[in-house]
């Protein structure tokens, strides 16, 4: 197992051994004519191959350079252009083999070779004068010899001598390599084993007592394919590998870094993956909408949700992040882990400098990045399938009875409204009126503010905005019942106004109207006002603090800012004055806490109407329908529309509708993380050293040039095509890196070891042609995992024996010619599933939002001081499956992190397994293992009916908990210390009553043992729980 | 004793029978007896042994500091470095270096904020953030000349710790362990003590490698219970948690018979050394037996600086990492071989300053703390201290996170410094020295694989000779290369 040079970005990095051969060769010596034309591959190449191919060739691209492919040295290196065909003052290769720029100094460096002859030099400055010509017979084409990156074709099946054993063609590519050795293969394994271990790999569960009977004793000769099927059909078997896809998916609950917010609808994708898988999508398809299912023509939700892979990265929301380096972090990790998941290629060694061992350049690393540089983050809704069917039929019982509401109104509306408009024009109609502009007669503000009066009798303040202005406006009428404020926006004010303070908003402390007889002398009197109302008010600022007696509150009208917004005071008694009246409104805006919180464009209008006063007076074409001799069709309707305000039989039957609106079904709130691609992509640089905010030279969208390239139907390269490419029969890696992970999942290493790692420093393929030949099969034959599943399952390698071989010891420590099946401690969150499977406490249900099961209560009191509070899940959600626990990222669930789950920062193709008293301490003394034994104790009593003979009936119980927990039947010597062990614990527990009561917990007492005996079996369960084997697949 | 012989046969197969036969049993037929230790049992392999020759240290603690602590800021003064700051780099390093990426004409030296010192009777300079580590300069041999083959984190971490930039190989504390067994069977033998964030190498900085995972770190958690699940469920006496012991080794000693895979035989280890600890460790975690002086001298209840703001890579970095130096104490006591104390922020690309001083206000007063302690308990004689990260800083400024100048240095692999006291290490001494910029090593530069094999001869052990068979090639910590530096050597 070996990792990658790891992605942060290396320093200064030395050339290290840069060999600068200067060789001369005799036919260049002496060739100086000037005008004669340049032959690259008999005059140029040479030198380049003598002096440069060493650092810049197919071993070596330093710099990012290449010099031995025209396309690559035409394009130039990390730096910018190495050659200009035709302009010999442009590009970096004439002033670096001069050492023409002190500070660049001379290629090739000193101490390392002899700089060119002045004659070389004039030789290329030559060629490049004159065009730089490379035919195409010297272009040295970029290629690898290197296995993986070679085409994948199905190679013919090895002969074997030992045909019976032949299952599968699996089995004769490994037979073949095993006869050659002289090694025999295990005999197949017991029964008990494979039924076992094929539920343990598929489903991640074990198989119950009675489905272990059942197989024990199926005599059919295809017995065996037949528990394959019956497990593949389940539809743990997506919980069980989707967990493994998200391994490498980096999935996690949280964001992670220091505020690590929750992400509530990441569980959305995980059920995407579960889904996906127990229906067998095509590995293409499942491929593709999770590149690019954003960008599918008519995308659905689920494609987009699938999208949602992009979205498991980690994202920062500390203060003071740079949210374009964020962005940064994000694409490079997208781009690192498209090239673990699909290519098996640590690109990102690529991110700071040209691939230290395999044929990737730093630019090619940023032209791949480019593909995933323009993806937006965006949330969807995305219902599941149940909530949506459920949502549909709710929906559609509303809405048929909507339908009925919404027939009474129109029936209305035909049958009736036309009589009670006319009868309402008979009797009520006098009931309108207009609220009537004021003629304004003096406008003066406190301070030095000026007013000027707009085409529409608006009143625009200008000039100085002093804090608490008062507005005093005086005006006439004959009759006065209330005044109407119109608060207006204008481009003039910030924000467009209507107020003059910064935010356009406005504070209007108090209103007062004053009135004397007109033309007189008198002193104003203070009117009463009685009401106030108003379209809008701020929270907190209604329009009743502008009437009532505190200075300190008032009307104001944010977020609403920049509309018109209208005010209306009514007074308690009309005043009406022989000769008329002259009225005074003061607008006081003392708001002291704010800065310049006064009006900016206003219109004061008043009304003489004795009703109550509305916000708008009858507008003016309802008054003149009114009044016309003879309505025309557009003035009764008018008037219709204006009166069906007025007529309670029809508001009746509208807010019964709106009522019923209003309890229509809520469309389910159930989103998912995806991503959308912008319209106009941006620009991808090179990084240099992997720093984000030191750009180099802009890139292509491309591929990387040792691979076929990625096609396109459109202008240019897009995320999509690089998704069809991956899947594409040309691509020599998906296929290889993906039936090699499913293979490590089942033999403990894959076909190639370093399974995240198919580059030139990755392992090489224990069987090479056993892996071109599942790879070809798993392409061809529709992508269909379940289909490779049962290859796998179905062959004699997968069915041996485990047990390790003495023999084999020194030749084949690590068991890579497949002589035995391999054993291993199962992952974290089976080792959770096993005990609650066990226990019978296990809940069957399938996806759904992530639980909190409970956890060490010191560790839950320190999550909660890191503030992210576990409050651990009650009832059907404390037995869910480990995949389903929360994952935070900053103080991930200490059970999964004991057994060596991911931290799910980046993608991981193979977990560490490591084996610690920590481990044991977890499984002995957690509180979940804890209840999983005090049911599965109580499970033992009360599956084996008691016989009333005791030995028996505990040799029975023994052989039931082995059954259960082991898939097998107790040897008698194992049945004999088991035995001895409970009578042990039953004589400790029979002499401690409260020991007893706790060992049981809150587990119910079964009626067919005694409190000490089921508390002993509590004990043995216990144990049982804590072996090897249980947590063992073998 | 020649050991050498014995390791080599120790495979994996010799392992397993051995523990079948032996630790299984032999381990829980003591326990029965009480707490006996199984000191000279060769069955068991974690059983002490002895190295090639006289060990003359006994124990280790590795402070490792990853991200990789600037050594012109910490250890390594340059006063011409100051005076050239803000200037490119000098001529003569011109003419021999080139750079991939940089370019020359942006490359800017850029001079430590640090004021140095010389400290003790030797006199070796340190920077004014160490003042406590400083007064301990006449115990510490400073290695300023150390260089390494690697230069992003994960792999120059692997360097540090197994000795080749690759994963897969047993990290330093199972090479000693493997070597030597542990004096407790009450505790790991190597344990792992962190604070703060994780490293970018994580468990690969303690594995076992292709050693049995008997020998790999076990991690105790920084913050608070350091060992979680150690209290049975209610209602099981000690008695019946050693029945369950019993039971559950029984049967899997059954499984290991048929099965034969020393996986097996780690596990039944784990549980034995589970049960023990459920007794040994609260009574190692238990602080409060520790006078105030010695709380203080770590600084365990310090309080965190204000705005703090996870700099170190959590919340109370400060009060865990003292914590755990006192814990480190506690357990090298109790027989624990080696003890890694991890603290992994120090990868100061901007903002080197105001990091640095934080992070070295960590670490200064308990590491102090921790080697005074050891010394007046007469155990610093036998008990190797190790301080170092994994590579070193650019003398060049650099710019990360949109700061306008530079304010952090990239990684530096050339030449970097770290200190080693105790454990016949001689002390008040500098080893090496870098040139004027502190850009590479001019006088005894030290290989990783020099330290590693200078630290197995502390431990007694030929380097080339504490092997281990792998796939046909005898491996070992030092790879192919490594000499002793004598010179560290008292």
């Amino acid at each position: 197992m070996r990792k990658p040079i790891s992605l942060k970005n290396p320093s200064l990095y030395l050339i290290p051994v840069c060999v600068w051969l200067t060789v001369l060769t005799g036919s260049i010596r002496g060739q100086e004519e000037q005008g004669q034309k340049i032959d690259f591959a008999k005059n140029i190449q040479p030198i380049l191959r003598a002096s440069c191919y060493s650092c810049h060739g197919q071993d070596a691209q330093e710099g990012g350079l290449r010099l031995d492919n025209r396309a690559r040295a035409l394009v130039g290196g990390d730096n910018g252009k190495a050659i200009v065909p035709g302009d010999v003052d442009k590009g970096l290769l004439l002033t670096l083999i001069k050492g023409a720029d002190e500070d660049l100094g001379r290629m090739p460096p000193e101490g390392e070779g002899t700089p060119l002859t002045e004659n070389q030099i004039a030789l290329i400055e030559n060629w490049i004068a004159q065009g730089a010509s490379w035919p195409d017979s010297a272009d040295i084409a970029i290629a690898s010899n290197h296995w993986s990156f070679q085409t994948l074709e199905q190679p013919e099946l090895p002969p074997v001598k030992q045909q019976d054993w032949i299952k599968t063609p699996i089995d004769q590519f490994v037979l073949a390599r095993l006869e050659k050795k002289g090694i025999t293969p295990s005999a197949r394994a017991s029964r008990s084993t494979l039924i076992r271990r094929v539920y343990l790999d598929l489903l991640g569960l074990l198989p119950s007592a009675q489905e272990v009977e059942e197989y024990l004793n199926d005599q059919r000769i295809d017995a065996y394919q037949q528990m394959v099927d019956r497990a593949l059909k389940s539809p743990h078997y997506g919980e069980r590998w989707g967990r493994h896809w998200l391994d490498l998916a980096r999935y996690a609950d949280s964001d992670g870094y220091e505020k690590d917010r929750a992400r509530p609808h990441a569980w959305r994708y995980r059920d995407w993956v579960i889904n996906s898988l127990n229906a067998d999508m095509p590995f293409d398809q499942f491929t593709i909408a999770q590149i690019a299912g954003d960008m599918l023509p008519e995308a659905s939700v689920s494609d987009r949700v699938a999208s949602g892979f992009h979205r498991n990265t980690l994202h920062n929301t500390e203060g003071g992040t740079d949210r374009e380096e964020d962005r940064v972090k994000k694409t490079v990790d997208r781009t690192n882990t498209f090239g673990t998941v699909w290519l098996g290629l640590t690109v990102g060694c690529a991110q700071c400098h040209s691939h230290k061992y395999d044929p990737i350049s730093h630019r090619e690393y940023y032209q791949l990045y480019s593909f995933f540089n323009s993806i937006n983050e965006q949330d969807v809704s995305a219902p599941t399938l149940a909530e949506s069917a459920s949502y549909e039929a709710q929906k559609k019982q509303h809405d048929q009875a909507h339908e009925k509401l919404v027939a009474a109104r129109v029936k209305y509306e035909a049958e009736q409204l036309p009589a009670a408009l006319e009868k309402w024009l008979e009797v009520d109609a006098n009931l309108v009126y207009q609220w009537r502009p004021m003629d304004v007669t003096a406008i003066q503000g406190k301070h030095a503010a000026t007013f000027k009066t707009l085409e529409d009798g608006s009143i625009l303040v200008e000039g100085e905005n002093v804090r608490s202005d008062i507005y005093t406006i005086d005006g006439r009428a004959q009759k006065l019942t209330g005044i109407r404020l119109e608060v207006l926006p204008d481009d003039r004010l910030p924000q467009k106004g209507p107020g003059r303070a910064e935010n356009g908003n406005f504070v209007l402390t108090d209103v007062k109207i004053l009135a004397r007889k007109a033309d007189s002398e008198d002193e104003f009197q203070p009117l009463n006002i009685g009401s106030a109302l108003a379209d809008f008010s701020q929270s907190n600022w209604e329009i009743a603090k502008a009437i009532n007696e505190d200075l300190a509150d008032g009307w104001a009208v944010s977020p609403e800012i920049g509309k018109r917004h209208v005010a209306v005071f009514q007074l308690e008694e009309p005043i009406a004055l022989e000769g008329g009246v002259e009225f005074r409104v003061i607008l006081n805006q003392q708001y002291e806490t704010g800065t310049t919180h006064n009006l900016g464009r206003f219109r004061l209008s008043h009304a003489d109407f004795d009703g109550v006063l509305a916000l708008e007076g009858t507008p003016a074409e309802v008054l003149e329908a009114i009044q016309v001799e003879t309505r025309n069709e557009q003035q009764t309707n008018t008037l219709l529309s204006y009166y069906k305000q007025l007529d309670e039989a029809y508001q009746q039957l509208v807010s019964a509708e709106k009522e019923h609106a209003d309890k229509a079904p809520a469309t389910p709130g159930t989103k998912a993380q995806s991503v959308v691609e912008l319209a106009t992509p941006r620009e991808a640089h090179i990084h240099l050293r992997g720093n984000f905010l030191t750009k180099g030279e802009k890139v292509e969208t491309k591929g990387l040039d040792v691979l076929p390239g990625v096609a396109t139907k459109g202008d240019s390269l897009t995320r999509l095509d690089l998704a069809h490419w991956t899947v594409s029969p040309d691509n020599p890696l998906t296929a290889r890196v993906t039936v090699n992970r499913v293979w490590q999942r089942y033999f403990g290493r894959g076909i190639v070891e370093t399974s995240d790692d198919f580059g030139v420093q990755g392992a090489e393929p224990t069987h090479p042609l056993l892996l071109d030949w599942l790879a070809v099969d798993f392409r061809d034959n529709g992508w269909s995992l379940k289909k490779l599943h049962r290859i796998i399952l179905n062959s004699s390698v997968y069915q041996q024996a485990s047990a390790h071989r003495k023999e084999l010891a020194e030749t084949d420590p690590e068991n890579e010619l497949l002589a035995r099946q391999y054993r291993s401690r199962v992952e974290a969150e089976i080792i959770r599933d096993l005990a609650l499977d066990a226990s019978g406490l296990f809940v069957e249900t399938v996806g759904g939002p992530s639980v909190r099961p409970p956890q060490p209560a010191e560790y839950s009191a320190l999550t909660y001081a890191n503030s992210a509070k576990w409050q651990t899940s009650e009832g059907d959600n404390r037995y869910r499956r480990g995949m389903y626990t929360f994952f935070q990222r900053t103080s991930p669930y200490p059970m999964l992190m004991t057994f060596d789950a991911p931290d799910s920062n980046v993608c991981i193709a193979k977990r560490s397994r490591s084996n610690t008293p920590l481990q044991a301490l977890t499984i002995w003394n957690d509180v979940v293992f804890t209840e999983c034994a005090q049911n599965l104790g109580r499970r033992i009593v009360t599956e084996v009916e008691a016989s009333g003979k005791v030995e028996n009936d505990i040799q029975r119980r023994i052989y039931h908990a082995f059954l259960t927990c082991l898939a097998r039947r107790p040897t008698r010597h194992e049945m004999t210390i088991v035995s001895k062990f409970y009578q042990t614990q039953l004589e400790q527990l029979s002499k401690d009553d409260q020991g007893a009561k706790e060992v049981l917990g809150e587990s119910p007492m079964p009626e067919a043992a005694s409190l000490a005996e089921t508390a002993s079996w509590v004990a043995v369960a216990r144990a049982l729980l804590n072996t090897d084997e249980f947590i063992t697949k073998e | 004793m020649n050991v050498n012989n014995e390791l080599k046969q120790q495979s994996r197969r010799d392992f397993f029978t051995s523990s079948a036969s032996g630790l299984g049993g032999v381990a829980l037929a003591s326990l029965l007896q009480g707490d006996g230790v199984l000191r000279g049992d060769e069955a068991n392999p974690l059983t002490p042994k002895f190295g090639h020759f006289a060990p003359k240290a006994k124990r280790c603690v590795f402070v490792f500091l990853a991200g990789a602590p600037s050594h012109v800021d910490l250890y390594d003064p340059k006063p011409v470095l100051q005076e050239r700051h803000g200037q490119g780099l000098p001529k003569e390093l011109t003419d021999k270096v080139r750079f991939a990426f940089i370019k020359k004409e942006s490359a800017i030296l850029m001079g430590s904020d640090r004021k140095f010192r010389p400290y003790g009777e030797c006199g070796t300079e340190f920077c004014d953030l160490l003042p406590n580590i400083g007064s301990c300069a006449d115990d510490i041999a400073l290695v300023r000349s150390m260089h390494t083959d690697a230069f992003n984190h994960h792999p120059a971490q692997l360097m540090m710790t197994t000795g080749v930039p690759r994963f897969g190989r047993p990290s330093m504390g199972s090479w000693l362990t493997y070597g030597l067994g542990c004096e407790t069977n009450d505790l790991p033998a190597y344990v792992v003590l962190s604070a703060g964030r994780g490293s970018s190498g994580g468990v690969s900085n303690w594995t076992s490698g292709f050693l049995p995972s008997t020998y790999e770190g076990v991690v105790f958690r920084g913050d608070g219970e350091p060992v979680l699940n150690l209290n049975n469920p209610k209602g099981y006496t000690r008695n019946m948690q050693q029945d369950s012991l019993g039971l559950i080794n029984s049967l899997n000693r059954v499984r290991l018979e048929k099965q034969q895979d020393t996986e097996i035989a780690s596990r039944i280890n784990s549980y034995e050394l589970a049960f023990r600890m459920q007794k040994a460790a609260p009574e190692l975690i238990d602080v409060t037996s520790e006078s105030q002086e010695t709380l203080d001298l770590y600084g365990v209840d310090r309080k965190e600086p204000a705005n703090s703001n996870f700099r170190g890579g959590g919340a109370n970095v400060y009060g865990q990492f003292s914590r755990n130096c006192l814990l480190a104490r506690r357990l090298l006591e109790r027989g624990v071989r080696f003890v890694t104390l991890m603290h992994a922020s120090w990868d100061h690309h901007s903002n080197l300053s105001a990091e640095i001083s934080y992070n070295a206000g960590m670490l200064d007063q308990p590491v102090a703390g921790l080697l005074k302690d050891l010394k007046r308990r007469g155990m610093l004689d036998d008990t190797l201290v190790i301080c170092a990260g994994e590579f070193g800083r650019t003398p060049l400024g650099e710019n990360r996170g949109g700061n306008k100048q530079n304010t952090g240095r990239d990684h530096h692999p050339y030449a970097y410094s770290l200190w080693m006291a105790g454990g016949g290490i001689k002390g008040g001494q500098v080893i090496g020295k870098t040139d004027d910029i502190g850009w590479a090593p001019v006088e005894d530069a030290v290989h990783v694989n020099d330290f590693h094999a200078t630290t197995l001869k502390l431990f007694g052990f030929d380097h080339h000779r504490l092997v281990h068979e792998f796939k046909g090639l005898n491996v070992r910590l030092t790879d192919q290369g490594g000499k002793v530096v004598e010179k560290l050597i008292g």
